[in-house]
């Protein structure tokens, strides 16, 4: 039979912030083992919950970029259950008043844009970090209470191009807004996905399975396939889909049951006691909203109305650090495509550009400009330009690399007019051989000049210099 | 006397707090009072940073579930039985800056899940008026303390009358503040909406130096208060003209014993004498008697949540298991009593999704009802008064109580509209029956603690019951 | 309401993760019987339209804390009270589902 694939995707996304949800403890990743965390991440008796007035400005800089409604009353509920990573044995979310609800963002697909609904965006805190060993299980309460917004959509993407559209799309524009690092692998972005299928035609939802712990745009797009060739199967077969929580094995290529949903748990959500109602200012919301960063569609189309091609346009945008570099030269200069070429075709061969604060790279944005310039202005030539750009990353100065190096390019007309002369003299026969109509003799001569020298003449003004002084011994 | 005064006044702080120690040691062996006594000589190493402070060189008791750095701190509970905090309370913070002076931390019903004071782990607190008696609870321990002499000031919580039940009890003021005005963070809790930071005093005045010393902002519990801590003790004033003073009719109708009922008129008449208006006041009778149930289902409801923290994974008490699951369930089932254990599955089966509209939100919306009662009953007067347990404190082995009869439901347990509303409310001696003491409560209107503190006076003066001490040689 | 068998109530014990002796299941089961007494009390009372109070102070608030690092443990009081610990981390038995 033909089947219909109906996908809803729920993302829950760590935001970016110095301090934990409800505790003044620091967000960080990587650290050593429970060295974040203070009496309220391991919820110690007596502790109370203390709201992260930036958490809430993340979440409300996300609702406004996805077009979701925002509540201006702030509340949150518990979710009661217990799990060695929920020190509190609830988690404080927003189940009944979301922040943010009715949103929508537009996808690109084959068939051109599409609008996925969104549902709703909570706040709420993750878990802590567990490792399972042979007999044990090892905690790391670091991650406990960072915080997180969920955000889930209505089902309506088709098929795994969509979900991926989809997901990358978020993370494009969750990154841009500083909201999140959106990193999958480091589980800063994490993907539930739930699928059913129906056939062609008909309204009502197949049974859905939700499949877990997808660290990858790839892995998303198989997991998906292969999800929808097993229950098609299913359902070829007659037999029916079972609601239950899979992850994907990437040896079998196949998703593997991790638990059936017996009924729906009963989370006894209720209010939070602890935290009352918060009034969100208005003008605050509004001035968040109106200092929102720029989006990733609208920094292309800044791209292209600057010169830029579609392909340099859409290559810069895709890397926020880099199109960020790159926003940085231009304020130093105006050759828009210069500037474009080589943050696109040579800064990649040197150096990392999806971090290119490292503490390898001393490049600044002032230094690549001033060498752009330099180009431009024929001072140095873009062969030797590649030369100087390893200095620029050591952290010198392009005119301290150019003088250093003896870099300097001739563009002295007299100068150069004086090199051409004696070079012309002394090769009488290549003389006659351009008038003669060979070509090659030019190319000849200009090497020439170069070598004399010792590669410093601007080549194009030497090109130009030497056919108009081949013009003059026109016999 | 035995008040703030006698110490802060003292030459020699190190040997009035020592001698508390001594006293509260002796007191001790006959009360079952304290879980943990407190060795002041580190404090006292470090008091003359604070002097000055309004509570300096106060020997004080904390009950055992306010959380103090390095010290064991219970809750009352086996599963907190070695839990030893690594962060003070806040007001743990602010009565040591005030020279306050910890010598021990008193006994409470488990997690304050009770009025009785007999399921703290430690064992029953007994009343020093009659040691075969019940000291009141879940503040138990620091009444005891403070009605014996040992200390002048002791920390309680109350969350459904449990400071100013044992305060009638046990003879001396016990002062419940409005919700918010003293930060909860690093109480233990019982259930979050209802439990205030309250304390015991033998007199007014003192309670209001205490009261200067512990209210104000903290931004570590969000629901505390952004109001300015006043000058309550300077502000004083007993005066009774103009002030119109509510009887909460329906309570003296509930109470059968005619000593109090005598002892309440005598203080209405007094009270009438030095200038004030007394109206009668009569509040719905089906709302005062759903008192009880609606704070059962809240309280229960909020604690079962408040209390999944306590695992045995990352602190107190763990017993073994082979998995993670069992190892949670042996903790619980040995750390917790039985009485909490009922109390989690009531308030759990009330939070269950097909219950909820029936009995938690249910309990939510009669608990506005009875608010909004209590508001309209404050509109026209300054305070309303009432006896504030129908009888003496009950025997050890009492527990007959006809748990629907009007005199249980109503007079035993009226105080708890303080906690559903959060107005201040405070306990002071209305006088003795056969020796053994009895309080009247009032209640004022919400944020208003320098009235109650005036009404509080006024009738503390009426009665002539300031400084009651009853020494456990 | 539903009076209940004590079985019932030993399996929401053991969703709260403790478990009830037949005695106490037993006691529960027979003062649910109060409870549900008590719980008519409640059923007298109108409620309709009255929306639920969660919180006794209604006055809204505004206060949010700033992103600002504050109070942190050291990994030695993170763990002081650990049963069981080790290279840093909290442990349990192995975790099972
Ligand atoms: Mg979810
Ligand atoms: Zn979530």
């Amino acid at each position: 039979m033909n089947y219909e694939t109906v996908i809803g995707i729920e993302i829950h996304c760590e935001l970016k912030t110095a301090t934990k949800m409800f505790s003044p403890a620091p967000v960080t990743f990587a650290k050593r083992p429970n060295s974040c965390v203070n009496e309220i991440d391991l919820a110690h008796p007596g502790t109370l919950p203390s709201l992260n007035k930036n958490a809430v400005k993340q979440a409300i800089k996300a609702c406004a970029v996805l077009n979701l409604e925002i509540d201006p009353l702030i509340r949150f509920d518990r979710k009661n259950y217990y799990y060695p990573d929920l020190a509190k044995g609830y988690q404080i979310t927003q189940q009944f008043h979301p922040i943010g609800k009715n949103g929508h963002v537009s996808i690109p697909t084959s068939n051109g844009e599409k609008i996925v609904r969104i549902n709703r965006l909570h706040m709420e805190e993750d878990t802590a970090k567990q490792f399972h060993y042979n007999t044990e299980t090892w905690i790391d309460y670091n991650r406990a209470g960072t915080p997180l917004v969920e955000i889930v959509s209505e089902p309506d993407m088709r098929n795994a191009e969509e979900a991926v559209a989809y997901v990358e799309k978020l993370r494009s524009i969750l990154y841009y807004l500083g909201v999140s690092d959106v990193k999958m692998e480091e589980g800063s972005l994490r993907c539930d996905i739930n699928i059913s299928l129906r056939p062609v035609g008909s309204e009502a939802y197949g049974v859905k399975t939700e499949i877990k712990n997808l660290n990858s745009l790839n892995n998303i797009k198989v997991a998906i396939e292969a999800e929808i060739k097993r229950q098609s199967e299913l359902l070829d077969k007659g037999d029916a889909v079972e609601q239950a929580t899979r992850r994907y094995d990437d040896v079998a290529k196949t998703t593997i049951l991790m638990r059936k949903k017996e009924g729906s748990v009963d989370y006894k959500y209720f209010p939070e006691p602890n935290i009352p109602p918060i009034r969100l200012r208005k003008e605050w919301v509004d001035e968040i909203i109106a200092t929102l960063p720029e989006l990733p569609e609208a920094r292309k189309e800044r791209y292209l109305s600057i010169g830029l091609s579609e392909y340099d346009a859409t290559v810069l945008t895709q890397n926020k650090d880099l199109s960020d570099f790159y926003d940085e030269i231009l304020k130093h200069t105006d050759q828009t495509k210069i500037a474009a070429n080589w943050c696109i075709s040579e800064l990649p061969a040197v150096l990392d550009t999806q971090h290119l604060a490292s503490a390898k790279n001393k490049l600044t944005p002032k230094n690549l400009a001033d060498m752009i310039n330099g180009i431009k202005a024929g001072a140095i030539s873009s062969k030797q330009a590649k030369d100087v750009l390893p200095h620029l990353i050591q952290g010198e100065n392009f005119e301290d690399v150019v003088n250093r190096l003896g870099l300097k390019q001739v563009s002295d007309t007299g100068e150069l007019l004086r090199v051409i002369v004696e070079t012309l003299d002394e090769q009488a026969q290549s003389v006659v051989d351009f008038h003669n109509g060979k070509d090659r003799a030019l190319g000849f001569l200009v090497g020439q000049v170069m070598k004399k020298t010792k590669g410093q003449a601007n080549p194009a003004l030497t090109s130009t210099l030497i056919t108009e002084e081949l013009m003059k011994r026109k016999p | 006397m035995m008040n703030f005064a006698h110490y802060t006044n003292q030459k020699n702080p190190t040997q009035a707090v020592n001698q508390a120690v001594e006293a509260a040691k002796k007191a001790n062996a006959k009360l079952n009072a304290v879980v943990t006594l407190v060795d002041p000589g580190e404090q006292l190493s470090q008091l003359e940073k604070y002097a000055g402070g309004k509570m300096f060189g106060i020997p004080i008791v904390l009950k055992d579930n306010v959380n103090t750095r390095g010290i064991l701190t219970t809750a009352g509970s086996r599963i907190l039985g070695n839990y030893v905090p690594q962060y003070d309370a806040t007001i743990a913070e602010k009565l040591r800056e005030a020279g306050a002076v910890v010598i021990a931390k008193s006994s409470l019903d488990e997690f304050g899940m009770g009025g009785s004071n007999l399921s703290a782990a430690t064992g029953p607190v007994y009343n020093p008026y009659d040691l075969t008696r019940m000291s009141g609870g879940s503040s138990g321990g620091s009444a005891v303390l403070v009605a014996s002499g040992v200390v002048p000031f002791a920390i309680g919580s109350d969350t459904g009358d449990s400071v100013r039940k044992p305060a009638s009890y046990n003879g001396i003021v016990g002062y419940k503040p409005t919700y918010g005005r003293i930060s909860r963070y690093g109480i233990i809790p019982y259930a979050s909406s209802l439990d205030h930071v309250a304390f015991f005093t033998r007199n007014v005045t003192d309670a209001a130096i205490a009261l200067e010393v512990l209210s104000g902002r903290d931004d570590r519990d969000m629901t505390s208060l952004q109001l300015p801590v006043e000058d309550y003790a300077s502000a004083l004033n007993p005066s009774l003209k103009g002030k119109r003073i509510g009887i909460l009719t329906n309570v003296l109708k509930a109470i059968t014993n005619p000593d109090i009922q005598a002892h309440f008129a005598t203080l209405v008449a007094n009270l009438k004498e030095q200038g004030a208006t007394i109206v009668d006041i009569e509040m719905n009778q089906d709302l005062l008697s759903a008192i009880l149930p609606t704070y059962y289902i809240i309280a229960n409801a909020e604690a079962t949540a408040n209390h999944s923290n306590l695992d045995g994974l990352r602190f107190g008490v763990q017993k073994e298991g082979k998995e993670v699951d069992e190892v949670m369930s042996a903790s619980r089932t040995a750390g917790f009593g039985k009485q909490i254990r009922k109390r989690f599955v009531i308030g759990s089966y009330a939070l269950f999704v097909e219950n909820q509209d029936k009995l938690f939100r249910k309990a939510q919306k009669v608990r506005r009802l009875i608010v909004e009662d209590l508001k309209n009953a404050l509109s026209g007067i300054d305070g309303l008064i009432a006896p504030a347990s129908a009888g003496v404190a009950p025997k050890l082995t009492d527990t007959s109580m006809d748990q629907l009869s009007s005199t249980y439901l109503i007079a035993e347990n009226y105080m708890v509209m303080g906690n559903f509303s959060g107005y201040p409310s405070v306990t002071l001696p209305l006088g003795y029956c056969d020796g053994l003491p009895v309080g009247v409560n009032l209640t004022c209107k919400l944020y208003d603690e320098q009235t109650t503190l005036n009404l509080a006076l006024a009738i503390e003066q009426a009665t002539g019951l300031a400084d009651q001490i009853k020494e456990v040689a | 309401m539903n009076r209940y068998e004590p079985e019932y109530f030993k399996s929401l014990a053991k969703q709260l993760r403790f478990s009830l002796s037949d005695e106490e299941a037993r006691a529960i089961a027979d003062e649910f019987g109060v409870l549900l007494d008590q719980m008519d009390l409640l059923d007298k009372i109108d409620t309709e339209g009255v929306e639920e109070m969660v919180y006794p102070i209604e006055e809204e608030t505004s206060f949010m804390r700033d992103d600002e690092v504050g109070h942190t443990f050291t990994v030695e009081q993170a763990l002081f009270n650990a049963p069981h610990q080790a290279n840093d981390h909290f442990v349990t038995v192995k975790v099972v589902g």
